[in-house]
C-alpha cells in the first residue's frame, strides 16, 4: 500500500498543501510523530460526530488485560451522505489501526490507516470512487 | 480599472460560451466534461418562487479543484476540457496518495477512508485555471503599505500571545469551532463538506453553510446598511435583485476572520445567478482599500448536490482542543526536564 520512497517524498510535499487546506486542527500538535503504533482490537463505540469521529477500541494486552483506546478519524458527514450508518462498522468489529499516539502519552491516537481483520483497508464510503483507491493511482 | 472591467466582461462571456460548469459525482478520471451550448445558457430562465423571486433554493456545493489563484507557470485563463480533466485527475491523485510513515504529514487520518477527498463527492466543474477572473493574471493584487503594516502588527500580536498551541485563544478560529474560513462571505470551498443550502422567503434569503453550521440571513427589503460599529464574524449582509441576479453586499466584519489578510473595512459583493437547473453562477468582488489598491473578483460556480445538510455540531467531539493543550503541557514538561538534566 505504501509507495516507494522517492515517490512518497514528493507526494508528502504536495499532500502537505492539501492537508493544510483540509485540516480542521493541527494533528501534529495533538499526536506525536515519534510515537507510531499499531492497535489491534474490537470496536466498542463509534462517535459519528463532528468535527472528527472517534473510534473507541478495546485492546487486550499480552496478559489478557483489556483497556480502551480512543482513535480520531474524519468528519462523518460525507459518509452519512454516502449511506454509511453505525451499522456499517458495527460494535464488535475487529480492527487494526495504524496511527500515532497522543503527545501526552494517554490512550488516544490518530487513525492513519484503518484495516479490517481480513486485511482489507477500510473504505467507510464503500467503493471509494475512481482514483481514491491507492491501488489505482499510477 | 477600465481595463480590468473589460477583461472581466470578456472572461464572463468566455465562460458562458464554453460552459465552465456542470456537476459530476466521483470518478473524475472517467467523467467527461459536458459543456452546455451557448444557446442553452442564454435560453435558460430560472424557475420562480411562489412570491415571484428567481428560485435559487436547494442544496449546492462549491467544491472544486480550481485554485483561487492561477498557478505559476500557467498563462492561459481557460483550459480546454481535456486540459481541465487532466488537472482534475492529477489533483485527485495527489489527494489520494499515501503519506510517508514517520513524517508530520502522516500524522493525520486519511481523507479517502472517510469519503472526504473531493473526488468522492459532487464538485463544481470549471474550465478556469483560477477562480480569480480580475485582475487578468488570476492573482490577488499586491498587498499595499497599509495592509503590510497590519499584517506585521497581527503577526507581532500573535507572537506576544505565545505559541499557537499554548492556549486555546491562540488557536485558529476554525479549530475552536467558531467559524471556518470558507463560511464567508465570500463563499470559499471548505476542502470537504463544502455544501450550502439556500432557502428563500418573502423578503429574505438564507444561506446555510455546512462547515460549523452557520446560517446567514440576508434581508432584501432595502433597509439601510448598519452603523459601522456593529461588527460580526460574518459581517452584515444586505441583498437586492438586479434582474435575475441576487446581489448581496456585506460589510461590518469584525476583522478576526480576515479574508486573505483583509481589514475589518472589507466589503464583499456577491452575485448569484441561476444558469441551469443544476448550476448557479457565483461571483464575488472584494474591496478593501486598506489592504489592496484595487478591487478583485473571482468566480466559483455552485453545482447542485444532494441534501440534506447534516448538522455539523462542531463542539460535540472537539476533543482535539483539549488533547492539543495536553500535548503542549507534555512538551513543556519534557523541555523543563531536559533543561534540568543539562544543568
Amino acid at each position: 500500500m505504501r509507495m516507494t520512497l522517492a515517490v512518497a517524498v514528493v507526494a508528502a510535499g504536495l499532500l502537505t498543501g492539501v492537508a493544510q487546506l483540509h485540516a480542521h486542527h493541527a494533528f501534529a500538535a495533538e499526536f506525536d510523530v515519534n510515537r507510531p503504533l499499531t492497535l489491534k482490537g474490537t470496536l466498542v463505540k463509534w462517535e459519528m460526530v463532528n468535527p472528527h469521529s472517534w473510534f473507541h477500541i478495546d485492546i487486550k494486552d499480552k496478559d489478557g488485560k483489556v483497556s480502551t483506546w480512543m482513535v480520531e478519524g474524519g468528519s462523518p458527514n460525507q459518509l452519512i451522505r454516502m449511506g454509511v450508518t453505525k451499522n456499517t462498522v458495527p460494535v464488535g468489529t475487529e480492527l487494526v489501526v495504524e496511527g500515532y499516539q497522543a503527545k501526552d502519552g494517554t490512550q488516544k491516537a490518530v487513525g492513519r490507516n484503518f484495516v479490517l481483520a481480513d486485511g482489507k483497508r477500510l473504505f467507510l464510503g464503500g467503493s471509494a470512487g475512481g482514483v481514491s483507491d491507492p491501488a489505482k493511482v499510477k | 480599472m477600465r481595463g480590468g472591467a473589460v477583461a472581466l466582461v470578456l472572461a464572463f462571456a468566455a465562460t458562458i460560451s464554453i460552459a465552465g460548469q456542470s456537476q459530476t459525482t466521483a470518478k473524475p478520471a472517467a467523467a467527461k466534461a459536458a459543456p452546455a451550448s451557448a444557446a442553452a445558457g442564454k435560453a435558460y430562465k430560472a424557475p420562480r418562487t411562489p412570491d415571484g423571486q428567481p428560485d435559487l433554493q436547494g442544496f449546492w456545493t462549491n467544491s472544486t479543484y480550481v485554485p483561487l489563484q492561477r498557478p505559476n507557470g500557467v498563462t492561459k485563463e481557460i483550459y480546454t476540457p481535456d486540459e481541465a480533466e487532466a488537472a482534475i485527475k492529477a489533483a485527485a491523485e495527489r489527494e489520494s496518495e499515501q503519506t510517508e510513515p514517520g513524517t508530520t504529514a502522516d500524522v493525520h487520518y486519511d481523507f479517502t477512508q472517510f469519503g472526504l477527498d473531493r473526488s468522492q463527492s459532487t464538485f463544481a466543474r470549471n474550465l478556469r485555471t483560477s477562480l480569480i477572473v480580475d485582475p487578468a493574471d488570476g492573482k490577488i493584487p499586491p498587498v499595499n503599505a497599509a495592509g503590510q503594516k497590519r499584517q506585521q502588527e497581527r503577526a507581532a500580536a500573535r507572537k506576544a500571545a505565545g505559541g499557537q498551541y499554548d492556549a486555546v485563544e491562540n488557536m485558529p478560529i476554525g479549530s475552536r469551532c467558531i467559524i471556518m474560513g470558507g463560511a464567508g462571505p465570500p463563499l470559499m470551498n471548505a476542502g470537504y463538506n463544502a455544501n450550502y443550502q439556500i432557502v428563500q422567503a418573502p423578503g429574505y434569503v438564507m444561506i446555510l453553510t455546512e462547515m460549523i453550521h452557520d446560517a446567514r440571513i440576508i434581508p432584501l427589503d432595502g433597509r439601510a446598511q448598519q452603523p459601522t460599529g456593529v461588527k460580526q464574524w460574518v459581517g452584515l449582509s444586505r441583498g437586492h435583485w438586479e434582474g435575475d441576479t441576487l446581489v448581496v453586499e456585506t460589510m461590518n466584519f469584525n476583522g478576526k476572520n480576515a479574508f486573505q489578510g483583509s481589514s475589518d473595512n472589507l466589503k464583499v459583493t456577491e452575485r448569484f445567478t441561476r444558469t441551469a437547473d443544476d448550476a448557479i453562477s457565483y461571483r464575488f468582488t472584494v474591496e478593501d482599500p486598506q489592504t489592496w489598491d484595487r478591487p478583485w473578483t473571482a468566480e466559483a460556480p455552485l453545482a447542485k448536490t444532494e441534501g440534506p445538510i447534516f448538522e455539523f455540531a462542531c463542539h460535540e467531539t472537539n476533543y482535539g482542543i483539549a488533547n492539543i493543550l495536553a500535548g503542549a503541557r507534555a512538551d513543556e514538561k519534557k523541555a523543563a526536564e531536559q533543561k534540568k538534566g543539562s544543568n
